[in-house]
């Protein structure tokens, strides 16, 4: 009993705390989304259908149309048709 | 990963700001949207218009913003170049960097909506016509052209942006580097001392000296001629200030920080108690006075030049060797053995005192001439000198505390130190004395400064954490005067006052890590912006791979949860006691009602104390499906008994007081919970029954919509009796006991010619079920006596009796006499007493059990 109720919170804890931007690509081809944080700029290069946390606390992001944005970091980023939606 | 993670802590404080921000342009353009529709109107051209200069607006807006916050960044930069050498400055920068980075962020989100608005707006319009196409109309040519250029524009400008939060990182980087390396180089810093220790330094002194006078007297006579009011006014204030503190504190706290010379064996308490309060209260008094003597020189303009610099300091030097002189004489206590707090002896006690305070003395004058040093711009030889002077000091007393010999042994000899004491002390006098003869001065001034105060903060400290594991010891919180006076003020208990001592000794536990962790970290070279941030970081979520624990929010959580269930308790008990009882609802359905309330309230303050604690709820059902698999297996009894308790509470099939019979047990009801519910049999044992078998299997319950019942009387007659009489005699009995029920009416059963009598029944009914007992006693004594009477005979089957005749062996060890007749003689006396005992504590005579 105790232990189920511990392995619940632990799940609470986890599933609570993901406070970052996720990108979503809905496209059947790899997208690829630069991202600038804290000095450095990285390429997240997302497969066909993937999911990624990302930027848990604001940062700029190349979106795959050239448009640079500014994110939080607690947005979501939708990528279909090779559009990217943030929402 | 590791790109998010660096980042995370710096600027995850921004970002709840930065949301609320963006929320608020949101509504107010959302206003203004709606507002210009209502207000004019009349054409859409007007309106795309309108829109359209104020994303031009927007762009020039958000250009010239960063524009400053560049020059701002570029300002900075030279600071840094400039004020490389000041480590104080450079977090300052750091910190303001930090924030410009933020501001850059948010002023590229401003444009987020406008371009959602243009991509959605070139969407609507289309691609542009492929060759061999018809040519679209020369409007949509333009917007479509407008469309893109504006875009470019605001392209560029989160560009701008980009590039300056990626200059500002690097710069802060670079800051942190530079930190460390002005550290390592203070520390490894290696000087010529025979340069500095030459007869030169004697004149330089001389000179400085010469001057610093002169700085001095000028300003005195400047002080003495211009401004003889103004000091006497300040003067006046601040010793009037520091009279109502030190006879205030004197008045209010005398009693809690004097040593009592006539107490002969003060607890060790009370001794810890003074001895913390008397290093902090005068602490605080001369700290105050200080400050505020400093404060009113201030306001009366009577300091001039490097005057207020020197008289800072020197205020600081002395409210420092006050606080060591106060704490070693409290926790020493030289004149009176009797409250001293580390058994050392008399002499010894006095000689740590003088050793001390000469320590900090050493340290203190060192400090302030370093700081007239600094600003008489003396030459470094003269620094170098006084550092060592004082390094070679510091490291001396130390090692003559470490070889001191405070305690004395049973045979009168003197003992050392326990060794790892000794060695620590005198490894580091020697670790300072060396270094500085080879010249690393910084090293020295560093080691014995940090020697002097972490050692008189860490001291402090362990006085205050003594102090709160005493008041946390059995009967120690009662003591204290908070605790008598509670217990003469208030309705608690002695275990609610123990209680009340343990959550008070946590409470002291946890202010003094608050207070002394920074001190001691503080002396230790971090400077408060870094401490600030990490309580901040702390505070507002610390993150730890992709998991964030955030302090406050758990907090929040818990106190939001804590709240939502005393609320729950009340308004539980307001309806159970105010309106139902009123309200006349049966005592099974308040029962349900109460719980029922209970668990939902229970669980709607868990829920809001869940999302309080910034927990996403929508990740509940994630975690109820994964849940699911194991609910299925492992807590399907926990969950069979959890339903069947909601089913109890819902079909009532007996209310708590009933006394029902499940299977093997009967006995009364006592409480009924979701998982299980007790039941109190007759021999007064606890049952806990798991509500599914009582759901599951039958249950008889004697007292379900009423307390009637019967019980069944057998008896026997022998064979010849006039059984007619017999008949009329037993219903005679059963109708005359008063307890027993006129309708339904007693019934007599003539139930059987048994194999050694006639057997008969007596059936009566009664209104208690539960004085069944009683009415049983009574009808058997009735019968029998009326049946002696009246020469009726019970039969009763013989047996046969075999007498055998045992002797009783010899006693052969007559001590194992004595000692059984002890024995029986002491059960005798143990039995007397609990006989006693019992007469006093005799209660109500209750009824006896039915069963």
């Amino acid at each position: 009993m105790w232990k189920s109720l511990v392995a619940a919170i632990a799940f609470l804890a986890v599933g609570g705390s993901a406070h970052a931007a996720s990108a979503v690509n809905k496209d059947a081809e790899t997208r690829t989304l630069i991202v600038t944080e804290g000095g450095g700029k990285t390429e997240l290069a997302l497969a066909a259908g993937e999911t990624v946390e990302f930027c848990p606390s604001g940062c700029f992001v190349t979106l795959p149309n050239g448009d640079l944005e500014a994110l939080t970091g607690s947005e979501t980023i939708e990528i279909s048709g090779g559009v990217a939606r943030i929402k | 990963m590791s790109v998010f993670i660096k980042d995370v802590l710096q600027n995850c404080l921004c970002r709840p700001r930065v949301a609320r921000k963006i929320m608020f342009f949101r509504l107010l353009r959302l206003v203004l949207i709606a507002a210009l529709v209502v207000s004019a109107p009349p054409s859409f051209d007007a309106l795309a218009q309108a829109l359209g200069q104020g994303a031009a607006g927007l762009v020039t807006d958000q250009q010239k913003v960063i524009q400053s916050l560049t020059a701002k960044t570029d300002d900075l930069e030279k600071k840094i170049q400039q004020d490389g050498q000041d480590d104080a400055t450079l977090v300052e920068i750091r910190l303001q960097l930090e924030d410009l980075s933020r501001a850059a962020l948010t002023s590229a989100l401003a444009f987020r909506s406008r371009l959602g608005d243009i991509n959605d707006r070139i969407e609507t319009l289309g691609p542009p016509p492929a060759a061999g196409q018809p040519a679209e109309p020369d409007i949509v040519t333009g917007e479509r052209q407008a469309l893109a250029s504006e875009k470019a524009e605001i392209n560029a400008v989160i560009a701008s942006a980009q590039n300056l939060s990626i200059r500002i990182s690097g710069l802060i980087e670079k800051i942190g580097n530079m930190r460390s390396e002005l550290f390592r180089n203070q520390l490894t810093k290696r000087y010529v001392l025979s340069d500095a220790l030459s007869p030169e330094v004697i004149s330089d002194a001389n000179d400085e000296f010469t001057s610093f006078y002169k700085a001095v007297s000028s300003w005195l006579s400047f002080a003495f001629k211009f401004k003889f009011q103004a000091i006497l006014a300040a003067t006046l204030m601040a010793l009037a200030l520091a009279a109502v503190l030190f006879v205030g504190g004197r008045r209010l706290f005398g009693r809690v920080f004097e040593a009592d010379p006539s107490i002969e064996d003060p607890s060790y308490l009370s001794r810890l108690s003074v001895a913390f309060w008397s290093t902090l209260l005068p602490s605080l008094a001369v700290g105050a006075f200080l400050i505020s003597t400093v404060f009113f020189f201030n306001y009366y303009n009577v300091l001039r030049g490097d005057i207020g610099i020197f008289l800072n300091s020197l205020v600081a030097v002395i409210a420092v060797v006050f606080c060591v002189n106060r704490l070693t004489n409290a926790a020493l206590e030289p004149r009176l053995p009797n409250w001293r707090l580390i058994p050392v002896e008399t002499g010894p006690a006095r000689w740590l005192v003088r050793l001390t305070t000469a320590m900090a003395v050493a340290i203190g004058i060192n400090y302030f001439l370093s700081v007239v040093n600094d600003k008489m711009g003396s030459p470094l030889s003269l620094t170098i000198a006084r550092s060592f002077v004082a390094t070679i000091s510091v490291g001396v007393i130390l090692i003559l505390m470490g070889l001191l010999k405070p305690f004395k042994a049973a045979d009168g000899s003197w003992r050392p130190w326990p060794a790892w004491l000794r060695y620590t002390a005198v490894a580091l006098g020697l670790f300072t004395i060396a270094s500085a003869l080879l010249g690393f001065i910084g090293l020295a001034i560093f080691v014995s400064v940090q020697v002097v105060v972490t050692g008189t903060i860490l001291v402090t400290a362990y006085i205050g954490f003594l102090s709160a594991r005493a008041i946390g010891e059995e009967g120690g919180f009662a003591n204290t005067s908070i605790g008598r006076w509670l217990a003469a003020n208030s309705s608690y208990e002695e275990t609610a006052l123990d209680q009340l001592g343990l959550v008070v000794s946590a409470a002291i536990n946890i202010m003094i890590v608050l207070v002394f962790l920074p001190l001691i970290l503080l002396m230790w070279g971090f400077q408060p912006g870094d401490i600030q941030a990490w309580a901040y970081k702390l505070a507002t979520g610390l993150t730890i791979g992709s998991v964030t624990i955030s302090v406050t929010g758990i907090l929040t959580g818990v106190v939001v949860f804590i709240i939502g269930y005393f609320l729950t308790r009340w308004f539980q008990g307001w309806l159970d006691g105010s309106v139902m009882a009123r309200g006349r609802v049966d005592t099974g359905v308040r029962n349900s009602i109460r719980l029922a309330v209970g668990y939902a309230g229970v669980a709607v303050a868990a829920l809001v104390g869940i999302s309080a604690a910034g927990i996403d709820l929508s990740n509940l059902a994630l975690v109820a499906g994964a849940l699911s698999l194991g609910i299925g297996f492992g807590l399907q009894n926990v969950v069979s008994n959890f339903v069947s308790g909601l089913i109890l509470l819902a079909e009532r099939p007996f209310k708590v007081g009933d006394w029902i019979v499940a299977g093997d047990i009967s006995g009364t009801v006592k409480k009924i919970s979701v998982r299980a519910t007790e039941i109190e049999t007759f021999q007064r044992q606890s049952v806990i029954l798991p509500n599914s078998n009582l759901i599951n299997n039958a249950v008889g319950n004697w007292t379900h919509r009423n307390k009637l019942g019967r019980i069944d009387i057998k008896v026997g007659v022998a064979y010849g009796s006039d059984i007619k009489h017999v008949h009329g005699v037993l219903l005679e009995i059963a109708r005359s006991h008063p307890l027993v029920l006129k309708n339904p009416e007693p019934f007599v059963l003539f139930s059987n010619f048994g194999p050694a009598a006639l057997e008969f029944e007596i059936r009566v009914f009664l209104a208690d079920v539960l004085s069944g007992n009683i009415v049983q006693n009574d009808i058997r004594f009735a019968i029998f006596d009326v049946f002696a009477d009246q020469h009726i005979e019970i039969p009763s089957t013989p047996r046969a009796v075999v007498e055998t005749k045992k002797h009783e062996a010899w006693p052969i060890d007559d001590d194992k006499i004595e000692v059984e007749f002890a024995e029986r003689e002491q059960a005798k006396a143990l039995a007397a007493v609990e006989a006693k005992r019992l007469a006093k504590s005799a209660r109500k005579v209750r009824k006896p059990d039915p069963d």
